[in-house]
C-alpha cells in the first residue's frame, strides 16, 4: 500500500457519505477532492479511473484512489477501508458477522436503487431540466457506457411516470421492514458490534426517511428511527455530515444502481 | 453439522459447491429441484423462509446468500485460502463477483430462460404452474418466475440482454488479458463465482465466445474445469445442464 489516499466524493448523501464516514471512523488522514456528478465532472478526461469505475453498477459515485488503484462501488470500498487501513476495527466479530454484513450489503443494493430513484425523480431532475437542454443532451449523448447515459437520460425524457414512482415507494416496504426485523434481533445489523454494515444502511435509510416518510417513522419502525439517532450521535458521522457544502446532504442525488430487470 | 441445499452445479448452487470442494470440506448434500419447486415446499420453507436456494447450515447457522456465502466457507474452514491477502485484490475480486451476479448473470439468464427453460417448463399443466408461483414467499421472485414460465420478456427486454452478454464478455476477455485470473495473479472466489456463471458459455453464445473470439476466456474455463474441485462438483449434476461442462475437454 502506498501513495496518498485520496477520496473524491460530493455531498455526504447516499453512496458518497459512506466512504466519508469510514475514514472518518479509522480516523485516517486522506486527501478530499469534491466535486459536482450533477455537472458530470466525472466525465471528464482527466478525472481517475479505470474499467471497474467506469462500469460499476452504482453508476455515480465516490473514488477512491491508494496508489495507481482506483476504487469504486461503495460497499466494497468499505470493506477496502475497514480491512486495509489502520485504526477501529469496522469488521469486529468472526465468520457470521462478516457474512451478515455482505449479506445486507448485498440485500440493501436493492433499496440503495429505489432510493437513488425516488431522490433523483424529486431533486436532481427538476435541476437537470433547468439547465440548456442541447448543451446537457450533447454532453450526456458523449456518456459510455450506454447503462450510464440512460441512467442520466431516464431522468428527462419522463421515463419514471408517478406510477412507477408510487410502485418503486410500495415495494420499499420489503426491505425496509427487513431491516426492522433485523435490529429487532440484534442492536446492530452484523451483531452486537458496529460494522460497515451500519455504515452502508445508515446511508440510504437517511435520505428514505425524508424522501418516503410514511415508510419509517417512531410508529412504523421504532427500531430503525432509534438506529439513525444512534449513528447520528457518532462523532465521524457528524464530522462527514459537516462537509456537507450545500446545507442540505439529503437532496443530493444522482443515478445510483439499476432496479432488477426482472421485475 | 455442515449440510448445503442446492440444485445442479450451476449458478448460485454451484458457488457453494464448488467452494467447499475446494476446500476440501465434507457436507451433506441436499438436492433440491429446482424446476420442480422443490424450494418452495413447506418443508424447505422451515430452513429458508424466503424459498431460494442454496441454502448453507451449519450447526444453528443458516446462511442464504450464495456469494457471500462463499466468503463465509473461505473464512470459517481449513483448507487453501480462495481470497487473495491483498485487500486491493481481495476489492477485485469482489467487484468482479458482483458484476457477475448483477450485471452478466441476469442478463444471461432472462436469455437462457426464454430459449431453454421456459418452453420446457410450460409443457406442464398451467393451473399447475399458476399454483407453483403463489406459493413463492417473495413478491420480487414470483414476479421474476412469472415472467420466465410464462415467457412475459419483451423483445426489448431480450434484446438489451442479449446487448449486455455480448458486452460483457468483451470486457471479461479484456480483463483476462491484464490478469491471470479475476483478482490478479491467484485463483480465488471470482474465478469460482465467474465459472459457476460462464461455463457453458462456448454453448450457449458460440459465435461470441469461442477459440477464436475469446482465447483467454476458453482457456481460463479450461483451467478451472481441470481443477480437481471443478470435477468432483460438476459429477453430482444429475442433469443435461451440468453435462455441458464437458464441451470444456481439450481436443
Amino acid at each position: 500500500m502506498s501513495g496518498t489516499l485520496q477520496l473524491f466524493h460530493w455531498e455526504p448523501n447516499g453512496y458518497f457519505l459512506k466512504p466519508l464516514i469510514a475514514l472518518h471512523e479509522k480516523g485516517v488522514a486522506f486527501a478530499s477532492h469534491w466535486f459536482d456528478p450533477t455537472a458530470l465532472e466525472q466525465f471528464d478526461a482527466r478525472f481517475p479511473g479505470n474499467t471497474e469505475s467506469a462500469l460499476q453498477l452504482e453508476r455515480e459515485g465516490p473514488l477512491l484512489v491508494q496508489g495507481a488503484t482506483v476504487i469504486s462501488s461503495s460497499f466494497f470500498m468499505l470493506e477496502y477501508i475497514a480491512e486495509a487501513l489502520p485504526g477501529p476495527d469496522l469488521c469486529a466479530g468472526g465468520a457470521l458477522e462478516h457474512y451478515r454484513a455482505r449479506a445486507s450489503g448485498q440485500f440493501l443494493t436493492a433499496l440503495g436503487a429505489d432510493v437513488s430513484l425516488l431522490g433523483c425523480a424529486r431533486y436532481l431532475a427538476p435541476v437537470l431540466r433547468g439547465r440548456d437542454q442541447a448543451a446537457l443532451s450533447s454532453r450526456l449523448q458523449a456518456v459510455e457506457p450506454l447503462e450510464r447515459r440512460n441512467a442520466w437520460l431516464a431522468f428527462l425524457d419522463g421515463t419514471y411516470t408517478e406510477e412507477i414512482l408510487a410502485k418503486v415507494r410500495e415495494r420499499l416496504k420489503f426491505p425496509v421492514g427487513r431491516v426492522e426485523q433485523t435490529l429487532a434481533a440484534r442492536p446492530w445489523l452484523a451483531g452486537p458490534a458496529y460494522s460497515i454494515a451500519d455504515i452502508d444502511a445508515f446511508a440510504m435509510l437517511r435520505p428514505l426517511a425524508r424522501l418516503v416518510p410514511e415508510l419509517i417513522g417512531e410508529r412504523q419502525t421504532p427500531r430503525i428511527v432509534e438506529f439513525l439517532q444512534r449513528m447520528e450521535d457518532r462523532q465521524a458521522v457528524r464530522q462527514a455530515l459537516a462537509l456537507s457544502r450545500s446545507g442540505k446532504p439529503h437532496e443530493a442525488f444522482v443515478p445510483g444502481a439499476e432496479p432488477s430487470r426482472w421485475g | 453439522m455442515l449440510t448445503l441445499y442446492h440444485w445442479e452445479p450451476n449458478a448460485n448452487s454451484g458457488k457453494p459447491m464448488l467452494t467447499l470442494a475446494e476446500k476440501g470440506v465434507e457436507y451433506q448434500s441436499h438436492y433440491l429441484d429446482l424446476l420442480r419447486f422443490d424450494q418452495h415446499q413447506p418443508e424447505y420453507l422451515r430452513i429458508n423462509p424466503d424459498g431460494t436456494i442454496p441454502a448453507l447450515v451449519h450447526d444453528e447457522r443458516v446462511l442464504t446468500e450464495s456469494t457471500p456465502m462463499m466468503e463465509y466457507i473461505d473464512e470459517e474452514f481449513p483448507g487453501p485460502p480462495l481470497r487473495p491477502a491483498d485487500p486491493l485484490e481481495r476489492w477485485r475480486m469482489r467487484w468482479w463477483m458482483r458484476f457477475f451476479d448483477a450485471y452478466f448473470a441476469p442478463s444471461l439468464s432472462m436469455i437462457g430462460w426464454s430459449v431453454f427453460v421456459g418452453p420446457a417448463a410450460r409443457q406442464r399443466d398451467p393451473r399447475e404452474l399458476q399454483a407453483a408461483i403463489a406459493r413463492i414467499p417473495l413478491e420480487s421472485r414470483r414476479i421474476a418466475w412469472r415472467k420466465a414460465l410464462f415467457n412475459e420478456f419483451s423483445e426489448a427486454e431480450l434484446a438489451e440482454s442479449r446487448r449486455r452478454v455480448g458486452f460483457a464478455i468483451g470486457i471479461l476477455e479484456a480483463h483476462l488479458g491484464a490478469h491471470s485470473w479475476i483478482a490478479g495473479d491467484s485463483y480465488s472466489l471470482g474465478d469460482i463465482n465467474g465459472f459457476n456463471l460462464g461455463y457453458a458459455l462456448p454453448l450457449s453464445q458460440p459465435e461470441r465466445c469461442n477459440d477464436q473470439r475469446t482465447p483467454r476466456i476458453m482457456e481460463w474455463l479450461r483451467r478451472i474445469y481441470e481443477r480437481p474441485a471443478a470435477k468432483q462438483t460438476w459429477a453430482k449434476g444429475r442433469t443435461q445442464m451440468a453435462a455441458r461442462i464437458k464441451l470444456l475437454e481439450r481436443k
